[in-house]
């Protein structure tokens, strides 16, 4: 009975016009893509002050770390964004800022436990 | 000064380490008291029913085409007629709800605990933060900021030539209630992070106003055309059964 | 509703366990999350895990879970003795739960005491007048002891309430169409729909009631809700063909005379019909001559 035997899919698409959506598997999906950025950020927060990035170059370290995340997301999505989301911004925008605090957080922390102290 | 500064080894061990550790752990702590101390509420039948109706109302918009144009102005009118119609919500009564949860005891209790279990452990650590921590260079913040930063991020520090890079851990105390947000939800899961900002910014408005929504649903359900999709499905079917046969 | 997957990954795990390699508890946990309903299988591993003293301590909190998901069984299996043990082990550990009074309740409808387990239902209801588990055994004792219409008064009044529940909705369908009470059959089937749209089996069911009511315009709502049949199970469903084609005859009986040709699809039927013919030809040969025909009589094949 089932239309896509995907079970992560979220979007069941028979034409253009009738796109339904299972919601629970978008929520899921959005989850985990939550929960994927804000890992990413904490783990590029360390990493960024182990190498001891100051200033602008730190935050393009987390534009860079979460741009990589989203070309991630799009190829585990197989760069078919219908299948499992409403829409391309849930992909690559959506929580984007964020794990910005984050970030700081664990960069500061651990830049300043390997370079200052 | 625009040399770095050497700063002493203990501070990382006796104020940056134990700080966020104690913060984390008031994180976790305050989740597991949550949890036990979530009162068993009965759930009130009207909550419910009006609950129910909106999954109702919102399954009819979205499946709207799907079932014949006289079925749904049948039950389009059950939602939205103006006397006894679900959806609608008399105004003297929509204006009593809110005066209601007011004075409604149990919600009230309910929202002061919720309060409370976010504002006293805050304060707590605030207060103990500024009475320990005050008055020495706790960290440095790898980016540069502004002048205007200063007195924000360098309380205690009364010299106003050191760089705005280094701070006091007044600042450190803040840094972490915003960034182990992420952090929480990732170790305790799901719903129940910190989510402190979010609540101060909630504490505007009063969570759920059955009557907003109810007549949030009239209006869009007011305004569905209705495009029945079954014709299209009809075609559709033909040229599935075309390529099956083919 | 279980999915095609979900299915074929309990079927996999039951074989799995049936066959000693291990796995037992995931089995089971899996049947409890898709509520699939498996008593037997069910009671023999569960005995199989309680009455192991470290494969239950093993488990922890989710030991009291697994009592009940076992009782349930046992008394699916009218192990009845079985199910009064763990019903008791439970009301020990949590005395005056209403989760254990269910249980309780479930007992005595298994031994036949009716009335009692009524008394039960009602004094939980007492306490906790939204429970909508208890209300939903009241609404199947009613049923299984022949009360319909009690147990149809009984849904519409929880329905009135928890419109949002598919279970009830579907369960007062079938009543409807058992009582022959058509039209609001009907009803209950649109809002099957509306939760699910593009579930094939609701939108056959549907067709199937509204071609039962007959009258031209039901025959062709009827005719186009098969196509929808058709089209979310991909020209598989030989329920549905068979529909499409009985529908199509009976509207041009209906209109036979008057000149209202199908303009929108009038090809259906004939390709409904031939793939009927295939499918028998690949699944049931023995049978192809009667559908034959049946379908040339009906001049849907040639």
């Amino acid at each position: 009975m089932a239309v896509r035997d995907d079970p992560r899919s979220s979007e069941k698409k028979q034409s253009d016009d009738l796109q339904t959506f299972n919601a629970e598997n978008l929520q899921s999906n959005m989850r985990s893509i939550y929960y994927s950025r804000t890992f990413l950020s904490i783990v590029g927060g360390v990493v960024a002050g182990i190498f001891g990035f100051t200033g602008l170059i730190g935050f393009v370290f987390y534009f860079v770390v979460m741009a990589l995340a989203s070309l991630g997301f799009a190829a585990k999505a197989k760069f078919s964004h219908c299948a499992y989301f409403d829409s391309w911004s849930r992909i690559v925008v959506d929580g984007f800022l964020g794990g910005l605090l984050s970030f700081v957080l664990f960069w500061t922390f651990a830049y300043d436990l390997v370079h200052i102290f | 000064m625009a040399e770095d500064l050497v700063l002493d080894t203990a501070i990382r061990d006796w104020v940056l380490i134990p700080l966020s550790v104690v913060m984390v752990l008031i994180g976790v702590l305050r989740y597991f008291v949550s949890k036990l101390m979530r009162s068993s509420q009965l759930p009130d039948a009207k909550a419910l029913k009006e609950g129910q109706v909106i999954i109702r109302a919102r399954n009819l918009k979205s499946g709207a085409n799907f079932i014949p144009s006289k079925s749904f102005r049948a039950r389009r009118v059950y939602f939205t007629n103006e006397e006894n119609g679900l959806l609608h919500v008399p105004k003297e009564q929509a204006q009593n709800a809110q005066a209601q949860m007011f004075s409604d005891p149990n919600m009230a209790m309910d929202m002061m605990k919720k309060n409370l279990s976010m504002l006293i452990p805050q304060s707590l650590t605030f207060a103990w933060v500024n009475f320990f921590f005050s008055g020495f260079v706790a960290a440095k913040i790898p980016f540069p900021l502004t002048q205007r930063f200063r007195a924000m991020l360098q309380n205690g520090i009364d010299l106003s030539s050191v760089d705005v890079s280094y701070v006091s851990s007044r600042s450190w105390y803040f840094l972490n209630l915003f960034g182990l947000r992420g952090f929480f939800s990732l170790i305790l899961g799901e719903e129940n992070a910190m989510d402190d900002t979010q609540r101060m910014m909630q504490m505007g408005g009063f969570g759920f106003d059955a009557s907003r929504s109810l007549a949030a649903e009239k209006d869009s359900l007011d305004i569905i055309q209705h495009d029945w999709a079954l014709p299209k499905i009809e075609h559709r079917a033909e040229q599935v059964l075309r390529k099956l046969l083919r | 509703m279980v999915g095609a997957a979900e299915e074929a990954q309990l079927n996999r795990l039951e074989n799995q366990v049936d066959n000693g390699g291990g796995g037992a508890w995931e089995y089971l946990c899996l049947v409890r999350k898709l509520k699939a309903r498996r008593p037997d299988k069910v009671l023999k591993h569960g005995l199989s895990i309680l009455n192991n003293p470290k494969a239950r301590s093993n488990l922890g909190t989710e030991e009291w879970t697994l009592y009940e998901q076992v009782a349930i069984a046992a008394m699916d299996c009218q192990r009845v003795d079985i199910a009064k043990d763990c019903i008791s082990v439970l009301s020990n550990k949590f005395p005056g739960s209403t989760r254990v009074g269910r249980l309780e309740g479930m007992l005595l409808e298994a031994n036949g005491a009716w009335a009692d387990a009524e008394t039960t239902y009602r004094r939980l209801l007492e306490e906790n007048p939204n429970d909508q588990v208890v209300q939903k055994r009241m609404i199947a004792m009613a049923k299984a002891l022949g009360n319909i219409s009690t147990a149809v008064e009984y849904l519409n009044k929880y329905l009135e309430i928890y419109m949002a529940d598919q279970d009830a909705w579907r369960e007062l369908a079938e009543i409807y169409v058992s009582l022959q009470m058509y039209k609001q059959a009907a009803y209950c089937y649109e809002e099957l729909i509306l939760c699910q749209p593009t579930v094939p089996l609701h939108h056959l069911a549907y067709a199937e009631v509204l071609y039962t009511m007959g009258g031209l315009e039901n025959l062709q709502m009827a005719k186009k809700y098969y196509a929808s049949a058709i089209n979310f199970t991909g020209g598989k469903n030989t329920r549905a063909l068979y529909g499409l084609c009985l529908c199509s005859v009976a509207i041009n009986q209906i209109t036979k005379g008057r000149n209202k040709e199908d303009k929108e699809s009038p090809e259906l039927q004939y390709l409904a019909a031939e793939a009927l013919v295939k499918d028998y030809k690949e699944k049931a040969p023995a049978k192809l001559t009667l559908v034959t025909s049946t379908l040339k009589s009906m001049k849907l094949i040639s």
